[in-house]
């Protein structure tokens, strides 16, 4: 079934405005809704101020006959508070669901977004975690456990729905600008725990937009882990960022040692991700290039090497059209000096 | 384009960059020379002194092959530093140039100190996979590094062996910076599969830490081989067992007792007492030096068994008895040969 009717939630957020770009060219009518603007307007999407976590989205679902949802407003890279998170990925996921099951549903297909986070990084895992491999009997917090919650209500309402294909994506780790991977990451002096170099998997802001689109436009049910190939030792990666890693953090008593991050360097480190500077999590996305017949075009290197390069490039933003008019008239009024002053 | 003439492109073309000469004290020119020219000065002297110390004893006292491993392992260390972020690392977070810089510490320990003499090395394939089973003994894992050393400098093919760590080791810092750094891998099923399919040499302990706990009484007893999980990996993998039976690594670390609590308070399987630990301090852990024998058997085939034979019960445990039995009796031969403990 190729989808008529696409809805995005979370549209606001880049991944999302990246994902209804790109997705806008491919089908007939898209709409997006969050609860704030989006950043750039799109000419092709129709914006709906909306929050999944009301029963608004199922009204919303059956007024606009969709049949096809992708849910991108889970928090998971950049810095909220827990409780937030908590209500954004579970609760607004519960919601959502609720809203596209019944038999007066229209929704046929459903892509979610998950995370890497979701297998937690403990020292004694396999060096690999497949699809199947989630442990739903960790003792797991914070956003491990959120995501364990939301994918058990996805798989629930998987087995429960016959007629609708609902695929999870398990984005890698991004170090997209807004991330507290990022602001870990392009610190000058980073502080890393003693006595750890772990290796690290990092998913492109192209990939994962682009693994989105593919699953929202192809027919996979399942889930499939996404990532970039290859992997970064956290040592690696502050020196590709031009940073020096200081092994300063004690690798015990971890909650002593964000504290000390968030209070004296201002960077959030939640528990998950403290895990994974410390032991280190890689997927293995193999389904993913069997099913999809497509891998991330960045490996985690290749991401790594692109976040260091914009980070020395300065960020400009894309003209509207009475900028552009004004840019393109100071560019020509310099070009004519250029001559003058050449003459 | 602006048009330009040569003459212009000329005046505005970018001049190279005059770099001003470094500012502060510096040594004379003479001395600066000498400065760089020292080490090659020394390795001419030692070699004129070993020569001629040759010449009027008739024997190697200044031996210039061991000098020359000391000079490449410090140029060695002098290029790691320089190469930055510039390598790349297995999946496995395997480093094998960083690896093979410290093999000269291994092969000072393998040759000099416990003058291990190791047969059947060519019975380890010079490529394609194998599972190499050995016994357990030592407190610390010094048998996984002898056997890594022997397969790497006395078989015709230098390879490295993945050893098995037991997950508990990964999690702690340091160790599992190192052992994740020189190709060691969680002793998992999924990450054996995984390193043979990658036909790799895989080092497995079947005694795990039952092994290297065991009290100095029982030294040369093998421990139970867990529960096959090594034979029925190798069956699906098709890949052959190779028994491995190690002499020496017992006395290494002579254990007279085991002080529970404090293992369990440190999170240790065991905290060992020997004569020397911990009354000596760090001192203790310096291993005797007993003299070493490693026996690589020919290798159990087992590709005439179909990957149904894993689950198969009857046949993984049958056949771990046979690779265990191999073992013992390669033990009790090395035994006999070997004339004294510290001989």
């Amino acid at each position: 079934m190729t989808p008529n009717r696409v809805l995005i939630t979370g549209v606001s957020n880049p991944l999302g405005a990246e994902v209804a770009r790109r997705l806008a060219p491919q089908v007939p009518h898209l709409f997006g809704c969050d609860i704030e603007d989006p950043v750039s307007a799109l000419e092709e999407m129709d914006f709906v101020h909306a929050d999944t976590r009301l029963s608004v989205i199922g009204k919303l679902v059956r007024q606009l006959r969709i049949d096809t949802v992708v849910h991108l407003a889970v928090l998971v890279d950049s810095p909220h508070d827990e409780r937030s998170i908590h209500e954004t990925d579970v609760i607004g996921t519960m919601n959502m669901l609720v809203g596209c099951s019944g038999p007066s549903s229209p929704v046929r297909k459903l892509v979610v977004k998950s995370s890497q986070a979701i297998y937690g990084a403990g020292g004694g895992d396999p060096s690999f975690f497949s699809e199947e491999m989630i442990n739903w009997d960790r003792l797991a917090s914070g956003i491990t456990r959120d995501l364990l919650e939301m994918e058990q209500l996805v798989s629930e309402f998987a087995l429960r729905t016959d007629g609708c294909d609902v695929t999870v994506l398990r984005l890698g780790y991004r170090v997209s600008e807004d991330t507290s991977l990022a602001r870990y990451l392009s610190l000058p002096i980073v502080p890393v725990f003693a006595g750890f170099d772990p290796r690290l998997q990092f998913l492109h802001e192209d990939d994962s937009a682009e693994a989105i689109v593919r699953a929202t436009v192809g027919r996979h049910p399942g889930a499939f882990n996404v990532a970039g190939g290859g992997v970064v030792l956290l040592s690696q990666a502050i020196d590709i960022m031009g940073g020096r890693p200081a092994p300063i953090l004690p690798p015990y008593w971890r909650w002593f040692s964000r504290l000390g991050v968030k209070t004296l360097l201002r960077v959030d480190l939640p528990r998950h991700l403290a895990d994974f500077l410390a032991n280190g999590s890689v997927m293995d996305c193999s389904r993913l290039e069997v099913a999809f017949g497509w891998k991330p075009a960045y490996s985690s290197r290749q991401t790594m090497d692109a976040i260091a390069l914009g980070k020395t490039i300065e960020a400009i933003e894309p003209p509207s059209p009475p900028q552009e008019y004004e840019l393109q008239k100071y560019l020509q009024a310099r070009r004519r000096r250029a001559l003058r002053l050449s003459n | 384009m602006i048009e330009t003439t040569p003459r212009e492109r000329r005046r505005n073309s970018q001049k190279a960059e005059v770099v001003a000469p470094r500012q502060g004290f510096r040594l004379p020119r003479p001395i600066r020379r000498l400065q760089r020219q020292a080490p090659m000065y020394a390795i001419q002297g030692l070699s004129s002194l070993s020569t001629r110390l040759r010449d009027l004893t008739g024997r190697d006292v200044v031996d210039m092959g061991r000098i020359m491993e000391v000079v490449q392992f410090i140029y060695q260390q002098r290029e790691l530093a320089r190469r930055g972020p510039n390598y790349a690392v297995d999946e496995f977070g395997f480093d094998p140039q960083w690896t093979e810089s410290f093999i000269t510490v291994f092969k000072a320990l393998y040759r000099d100190y416990w003058r291990v003499e190791s047969t059947g090395v060519a019975n380890v394939p010079s490529a394609g996979r194998a599972l190499l089973v050995a016994n357990h003994a030592g407190v610390l894992p010094w048998d996984g590094t002898m056997i890594k050393t022997a397969v790497f400098t006395e078989h015709s093919q230098p390879r490295h062996v993945r050893a098995l760590v037991a997950s508990q080791f990964m999690s702690m810092p340091l160790m599992s910076w190192f052992l994740r750094r020189t190709g060691q891998a969680v002793g998992h099923p999924d990450d054996t599969r995984r390193l043979l399919e990658r036909d790799e040499l895989v080092l497995v302990f079947p005694e795990g830490t039952r092994g290297t706990g065991k009290s100095f009484k029982d030294r040369y007893r093998l421990r139970r081989f867990g529960r096959g999980g090594f034979v029925a990996t190798a069956i699906r993998a098709q890949s052959p067992i190779i028994p491995i039976s190690v002499v020496g690594s017992e006395e290494i670390y002579p254990m007279i007792g085991d002080l529970g609590p404090l293992a369990r308070f440190f999170g240790l399987p065991y905290f060992p007492v020997t004569p020397f630990w911990p009354w000596l301090g760090p001192l203790g852990m310096i291993p005797l030096p007993s003299k070493w024998r490693i026996q690589f058997h020919p290798p159990v085939d087992v590709s005439d068994l179909p990957p149904t034979a894993a689950e198969d019960q009857h046949i993984v445990m049958s056949l771990a008895d046979e690779v265990r039995d191999t073992i013992q009796q390669g033990i009790y031969d090395n035994l006999k040969l070997r004339r004294g403990v510290f001989l």
